[in-house]
């Protein structure tokens, strides 16, 4: 007998082990190649930005050269599409490139180049990157080099690093003297990146150019912004040329970071480059499906929820708690010793609480249950047969939930309207057996039980009703597994309930 | 602040006090001696009656079922004649839906339940319907109602219970009676003998039927509330007789591990009520000690393929030493 536990159980453990480990591997899997998270309401940015370049050609053969997002870790490029018709289209991969060449054409030429992009926010600026080579000090006369230098000396005086300083130092309003001796009459975006840049360079901090957009609800068509990004500390960090702040601002995305122009046209004149940007926050989950493609593992994404239709996924995310809460029944049960009316009437009741919210959902259940009760007690005089009585309980639990939520609107009290969540049978059932309970064993008996099956109700929506606890089980949705082979690994459990040790208390020996 | 803990007992300590767990009864001996297909035998009073009889064991004599709905105002017909009679249902558990009917008068139809009550024909009508469309059987299916004789229960019994029927459960494992209890209906219960009623339970000595320690809603007790009797003097006699019909128990079900409800009538003697296949654990705390050592005990050095009476008395000579 002992040696036939001993081998189920041996059996169940060592499922639940293999279990576990497939889990584990899942959610490694998941993180790290589908990009899952493990809290939920995980958003990523997501940019589609089209580039529309036009121009007019010479009759000479045609060469455009593009720049391209360089993807990295806090920058995907997800997706990536180039309407160029009759155009032979390569790639540049070390200088990020996109080469368009065709034979001489006429007519006015019009090329789209759509991305999509994945910009990670979380990572920004945390990724190091190896050192780029000190750059080469810019070649300056005599008098440019002393009046950069004052520049320099001046800057200290400034707020922020270094890089902020120069910023700050070029952008004051109104500007000094030497500032204004040293710009330029007519400064451009690309003229101030340039001078920052050899400024930078004279103090040895390595920079490059960085394009971006910055989205704006009612332009549709942007012409780059640029900006500065600065080897400082061991990472990459970019700056606003005008203000010298730190970081992206908020609804910028980066296009092109270092590389040399935007856009090159050979055999072509006039040319312009138009983008425009539409961000698109998704979660995480709708991502990972352009991840595995990238990944060139569709089919196993193919095959999983998540690729489902929404209201599908929606409806097995909502059964993909089951198991825990099944697992809280069992536990309440079989550990704890709880006796509650019918198995799963709990785990029924604490589905309805996640709807209704926990309060409004106690207060109704509080309602309809005294309602009901006292209609059940007032019709056990009426001596109906079995099934018409339960029915007609079903009749009035129903007539209770319409007029409280009828109550409920007029009040503008919407705890009442959670009402209409309540399962009805179960509602009607808990109702009956309460009441048969009642007359049979006493009203002790009765209220033990329904308190019993409250708080394993109560117990059990605290676990689930965690958005955590609920994305995990999505997510994750191996870890069902798991659930299963602890429960029927509960199902040998021989000990003692935790409420029969003070049941059986008194046989104790002192 | 922590003295609520001490409600509590160590799981240890309850091993070692030998105690059996709900969980433990399950797994261990339930899903192991009880094959499923045996619960029908106990689980239908109407066909435990029948196999009773045919291994000779008493049990209330039937008077009449009533299987379907339409046959319920038949009730009139089966009952004519008896002064005192008892309504149940054939898959009932626990003792519910059991109407005990003191005095029936034919004239007018008039009922008397044994606490008194007085029911007029409608209200019995009313309950052989409850009965059959499920109300009290398990899982709420179709129930046959069963009429049979009232038991008198002996005297010996009286000054210890309030109304309704004392009953004795004797635990039976392999064929072995392994612990005994005297239910005693109180004010509380209702007349019922059903401990988590409020009923008392005395365990009784397996080896003569003595008291050993009383138990009422799991609060030690040596005196009956409402009678005031001392119950460490209850003494149930014909044990040998007990023991017999639980020991017979298993050889008609093949239950290796079953609760058998007996009452000891006035004129007929011992007399098996229902046999269960799952009884509680509530014995345990009857008796003051833990089932767990005595089966242990059973398994290992009790001896097997001995007859009914020979285990019987193998028992009763074992604990006299």
């Amino acid at each position: 007998m002992l040696k036939k536990i001993a081998s189920v159980r041996g059996i169940l453990s060592i499922f639940l082990f293999l279990s576990i480990i497939y889990a584990g591997y899942c959610i490694y899997y998941k993180v790290e190649y589908w990009g899952f998270h493990f809290t939920p309401k995980q958003t990523a940015n997501i940019w589609s930005i089209e580039a529309h370049i036009s121009f007019e050609p010479t009759g000479e053969p045609i060469k455009v050269s593009l720049t391209t997002p360089r993807s990295n870790d806090s920058f995907k490029v997800l997706e990536e599409n180039t309407i160029a018709e009759g155009y032979k289209i390569s790639k540049n991969k070390t200088a990020s490139r996109l080469i368009m060449t065709s034979p001489a054409r006429e007519e006015l030429q019009d090329i789209y180049y759509k991305i999509l992009l994945f910009d990670n926010t979380d990572s920004r600026g945390k990724t190091k990157s190896a050192a780029p080579a000190t750059p080469e000090a810019p070649i300056f006369d005599e008098q440019k080099l002393a009046a950069a230098k004052q520049l320099l000396k001046l800057a200290q005086a400034r707020e922020g690093d270094p890089v902020s300083q120069i910023i700050r130092l070029l952008n004051e309003e109104p500007m000094h003297p030497a500032v204004q001796a040293y710009l330029p009459v007519k400064t451009t975006q690309k003229i101030m990146v340039e001078i920052i840049s050899d400024l930078l360079a004279l103090k040895k901090i390595p920079s490059q150019i960085a394009r971006g957009f910055k989205l704006q609800e009612s332009k549709k068509s942007l012409s780059p912004d640029l900006m500065i990004e600065a080897y400082t500390n061991g990472s990459w960090r970019i700056y606003d040329i005008k203000t010298g702040k730190k970081g992206i601002p908020d609804n910028f995305v980066l296009f092109q970071r270092g590389g040399q122009s935007l856009i090159d046209v050979e055999g072509g004149e006039n040319s312009v480059i138009k983008f425009s940007v539409l961000k698109s926050i998704t979660s995480s989950m709708k991502l990972a499906g352009q991840r595995a493609k990238l990944l060139n593992q569709e089919d196993r994404f193919q095959y999983s929820i998540y690729n489902l239709p929404l209201a599908q996924q929606n409806t097995l995310k909502w059964l993909s708690i089951f198991p825990l809460a099944i697992l809280m029944i069992v536990l309440m049960r079989n550990v704890i010793g709880l006796q509650t009316m019918g198995t799963f009437t709990p785990m029924l009741l604490a589905m309805s609480l996640i709807k209704t919210g926990f309060w409004p959902g106690m207060l109704c259940f509080a309602i309809i249950m005294t309602l009901g009760l006292l209609i059940r007690f007032v019709m056990s005089k009426f001596n109906l047969l079995l099934v018409p009585r339960i029915s007609a309980v079903v009749i009035f639990v129903i007539l209770i939930m319409q007029s409280l939520t009828i109550i409920g609107y007029q009040l503008d009290f919407h705890i009442a309207q959670s009402a209409v969540f309540f399962p009805i049978i179960i509602m009607s059932w808990i109702i009956e057996r309460a009441s048969i309970t009642w007359e049979e064993d006493g009203a002790l008996n009765a209220c033990r039980e329904i308190i019993f099956s409250l708080v394993v109700a109560i117990a059990t929506y605290f676990v689930i009703s965690s958005e955590y606890i609920r994305h995990i089980m999505f997510a994750f949705n191996e870890l069902n597994l798991v659930v299963l082979f602890m429960v029927m690994l509960l199902g040998t459990y021989t000990g003692y309930r935790l409420m029969e040790l003070k049941r059986f208390r008194p046989l104790v020996k002192k | 602040m922590f003295a609520w803990l001490k409600s509590f007992a160590s799981p240890k300590e309850l091993s070692k006090a030998g105690v059996l767990g709900m969980n433990r009864r399950n797994f261990d001996i339930i899903s192991q001696y009880n094959p499923r297909c045996l619960y029908p035998l106990v689980d239908d009073k109407v066909k435990t009656k029948e196999l009773a009889n045919k291994i000779g064991i008493s049990t209330p004599r039937l008077i009449g079922i009533i299987e379907y709905q339409y046959e319920a105002k038949n009730i009139l017909d089966i009952i004519h004649g008896q002064k005192e009679f008892v309504i149940k249902p054939a898959q009932g558990s626990g003792g519910k839906g059991v109407l005990v009917i003191k005095d029936y008068q034919e004239e007018g139809h008039f009922f008397t339940t044994a606490s008194g009550r007085q029911l007029a024909y409608n209200e019995v009508y009313q309950h052989i319907s409850n009965i059959l469309s499920g109300l009290y059987s398990l899982g709420g299916k179709y129930d046959t109602a069963i009429v049979e004789e009232l038991v008198h229960f002996s005297d010996i019994f009286k000054d210890y219970s309030y109304q309704g029927v004392p009953d004795v459960r004797v635990i039976v494992y392999k064929g072995y009676p392994a612990m005994a209890m005297t239910r005693l209906p109180t004010k509380a219960s209702g007349g019922r003998a059903n401990l988590h009623q409020g009923a008392i339970g005395v365990g009784l000595d397996i080896s003569n039927g003595k008291a050993l320690h009383g138990v009422c809603r799991d609060i030690p007790i040596t005196i009956q509330p409402d009678t005031g009797a001392d119950l460490m003097k209850i003494e149930v006699p014909y044990w040998r007789e007990h023991l017999l019909i639980g020991a017979l128990a298993y050889e008609m079900t093949g239950l290796g591990y079953l609760g058998a409800d007996i009452v000891l009538d006035a004129r007929r003697g011992p007399m098996m009520l229902e046999l269960n296949a799952r009884p509680g654990l509530a014995i345990q705390i009857a008796n003051g000690i833990g089932l767990k050592n005595c089966l242990k005990e059973i398994d290992k050095s009790y001896p097997s393929g001995l007859s009914a009476e020979e285990r019987v008395d193998f028992v009763l000579n074992k604990r006299a030493k």
